[in-house]
């Protein structure tokens, strides 16, 4: 994979170029800075982009800028972002563009680096990777109009998994059931949040979409 | 046609039962001064008078000494009024006020000056918002008797009740004499003509006498007007505040990074070094080892990540006011709408006491007011930033600084009622649950403490907040936007 890496720190950039080479992808461009960030995305036009949501010149949200301005040019262009911290509202700008290939992990995650690489692998397929913290709150608040109510508990720890990327194989995994009773789960979910067939990743993300947009303010 | 017939002699006799209750009621309220310092300078003359009352001297002698008699029983009468003012003055005032509030509708606000806690100087002194004392125990018991003696509205009260003495008292005192003398005279034979004359008058006189409270309570019982040295006053507990606030700030974040990150760093080296020597003798074991170090680091990260949002929220500094209440928002308990007319980003400072304080007031709403919805409006307008939080909770929230009310001796910090000590909501931990250093140290925090903060900036709370709710409460900064 052609990778895109954005990020100030001089350590931790150099570190996230060693992490991924490891991992047998190429870095194309190492960048420290909002405008360069924006350039190597339009020129590289990676197949996978690590950009930190805080980036010079400003020190305020340029990465984040960057990779949405350069996701409305480039659509479904796959960004992992990183960031010292998370926030609902960063994760629902990033949302608000449902064609998939968004992560937004904190940086503690690279230090499980098969978790990172995973989740970095996730996004350059077009699926999402949403930090569990971020999940937590996005889904551990109550709505006024709460689609969740009909869910079941078991379904609603597939649908928040779901929220963080993982596929069926990963979920069974993690909550020890068969992929098939997954797939059930996933088809009931469906149904439930009135999501109709379509392409299968994009109902992944719209199940989490249609989530927030019951829960939303 | 009846009842309006009826009405007229109705309403006069009430007019004049309530008048005839009002005089009395202000007799008593400003008939103290008197009650006391009459007394006192007739029989202190008197008994002045008697030291001289065989003296055989000149003329000029005796003169001499009834000027000495006479100023003795000027100042034994200061004395007693002096004692009036200092320990009925604020009750008196208070129940004039009250008077004029529930009669006559004037509402007036005095401005009595809080007991402000004490706080510890850089260079050891205990300040208590008068004066410096060596030892805190001295600060604590001079800051009550501070506030209440060095109050300018004290010489408003005093002035307040020497003018009533002559003016209100005599004025409600009048209808209720005549009553009284004429009550006497028609008990007396012969004296019906004159005894039902008076009784008329005093009865005529009821429903007005006690309106002289309107015009004398406005102009007397008010706050005093700020003068410079009152300014210098607030500017100094306010630096003085900033001050304490400060520290107790630096000194939280010192106690969050060396008894968490910075202990956890050590540890991470120990581990390593163990992991080192571990690595060819027991690999297992030096993997553990090195394990434990990546959770360590991890938890170290978690503890830095909730510390620097106690110190500057990462969306404040990265968007901006509004962005940074909307992600309080989202990451509140309950539904909360958001609405800004800010047309730029205020001065950071500014930013940043506003963002604290409205996160302070939304996590009260959530945790004290039992509210199930909340409205912050952040607006700009005639150069003033003012955010408003709006609940639809059981309201009754209440400064536990400000205006105190007489003998209150109780340290600034009183948060909303039935909260416990909304103090406990310290900024660094809202909206996001085991976030935020544990206790940072600031004194009166809640409501107070956000007022003391705002004041800091010129600013003010307000508070709307009847019991039953909703509340409605409101921080105003003067600030200019770009």
């Amino acid at each position: 994979m052609r990778v895109v890496v954005a990020e100030d720190l001089f350590l931790l950039r150099d570190g996230l170029v060693r992490l991924v080479e490891a991992y047998g992808h190429t870095v194309v461009a190492a960048v420290g800075t909002g405008p360069e960030a924006l350039d190597a995305l339009r020129t590289h036009r990676p197949d996978v982009s690590i950009v930190d949501v805080r980036l010079p010149p400003t020190f305020s949200d340029e990465g984040l800028q960057a990779a949405l301005t350069a996701r409305r040019e480039i659509p479904g262009l796959p960004v992992l972002i990183l960031s010292q911290h998370v926030e609902q509202l960063y994760a629902r700008e990033l949302l608000a563009d449902d064609r998939g290939g968004i992560g937004y992990q904190l940086k503690d995650r690279v230090l499980d680096a098969d978790q990172f690489t995973d989740a970095l692998q996730r996004v350059a397929d077009g699926g999402t990777a949403l930090d569990p913290t971020v999940v937590a709150k996005l889904l551990g608040r109550p709505a006024r109009v709460d689609p969740l109510a009909a869910l079941t508990e078991r379904e609603r720890s597939v649908l928040e998994s779901m929220a963080e990327g993982l596929s069926n194989a990963a979920i069974a995994a993690r909550l020890f059931l068969s992929e098939g009773a997954i797939s059930k789960y996933t088809t009931s979910i469906f149904a439930k949040l009135g999501i109709a067939a379509a392409d299968d990743t994009n109902r992944r993300v719209r199940a989490v979409l249609a989530y927030l947009d019951g829960a939303g303010s | 046609m009846t009842r309006s017939a009826e009405d007229g002699p109705l309403r006069w006799a009430r007019a004049v039962g309530l008048g005839l209750y009002r005089s009395a009621v202000l007799v008593g309220v400003t008939g103290v001064l008197p009650a006391v310092a009459v007394p006192v300078s007739f029989f202190g003359f008197r008994f002045a008078r008697t030291w001289s009352a065989d003296l055989s001297a000149p003329l000029p002698v005796l003169l001499l000494v009834t000027a000495g008699e006479v100023a003795m029983t000027l100042v034994w009468t200061g004395a007693a009024g002096w004692f009036v003012v200092a320990f009925l003055g604020r009750p008196l005032s208070r129940a004039a006020r009250w008077a004029a509030g529930r009669w006559l509708g004037v509402t007036i606000e005095p401005r009595y000056n809080p007991v402000l806690p004490v706080t510890r100087m850089a260079t050891g002194f205990w300040w208590n918002g008068y004066a410096y004392h060596e030892s805190e125990r001295e600060a604590r018991r001079r800051a009550g008797l501070d506030a209440r003696h060095h109050d300018p509205q004290l010489r408003r009260d005093a002035r307040w009740l020497l003018v009533a003495a002559v003016t209100v008292l005599p004025a409600t005192a009048a209808p209720l004499a005549c009553l009284a003398a004429g009550g006497y005279l028609l008990a007396r034979p012969g004296g019906i003509g004159y005894g039902a004359a008076l009784c008329a008058a005093g009865l005529a006189a009821a429903p007005f006498g006690w309106r002289l409270l309107g015009p004398l309570g406005t102009r007397l019982l008010g706050p005093s007007p700020r003068r410079l040295d009152q300014r210098v006053e607030e500017l100094e507990a306010i630096r003085a505040d900033l001050t304490q606030n400060q520290a107790a700030e630096l000194e939280r974040i010192e106690r969050g990074l060396h008894d968490g990150a910075q202990a956890r760093l050590v540890a991470l080296g120990m581990s390593m070094g163990a992991a080192e020597r571990l690595v060819d003798r027991d690999p297992d074991q030096a993997k553990r080892i090195l394990a434990q170090a990546r959770t360590s680091s991890a938890a170290a990260l978690a503890e830095l990540r909730a510390l620097v949002r106690g110190i500057n929220p990462p969306v404040l500094a990265e968007r901006g006011l509004v962005d940074a209440v909307r992600a309080l928002a989202l990451d509140a308990a309950l539904p909360v709408e958001v609405r800004s007319t800010l047309p730029a980003r205020p001065e950071r400072p500014v930013e940043s006491a506003v963002y604290f304080a409205v996160a302070e007031l939304l996590a009260n709403a959530v945790k004290h007011a039992r509210a199930s919805r909340v409205e912050i409006d952040l607006d700009y307008g005639e150069r003033v930033l003012t955010a408003t939080v709006t609940d639809d909770g059981i309201g009754g929230a209440a400064p536990g600084a400000g205006p105190a009310p007489a003998g209150t001796s109780q340290p600034a910090g009183t948060g909303q009622p039935g909260a416990g000590g909304a103090g406990a909501s310290q900024p660094a931990g809202t909206g996001q649950p085991g976030a935020g250093g544990a206790g940072s140290g600031l004194t009166g925090s809640g409501l107070a403490g956000i007022e003391r903060r705002m004041a800091a900036f010129g600013g003010v709370l307000r508070i709307d907040s009847p019991a039953g709710g909703p509340s409605r409460i409101t921080v105003a900064v003067p600030c200019a936007l770009s």
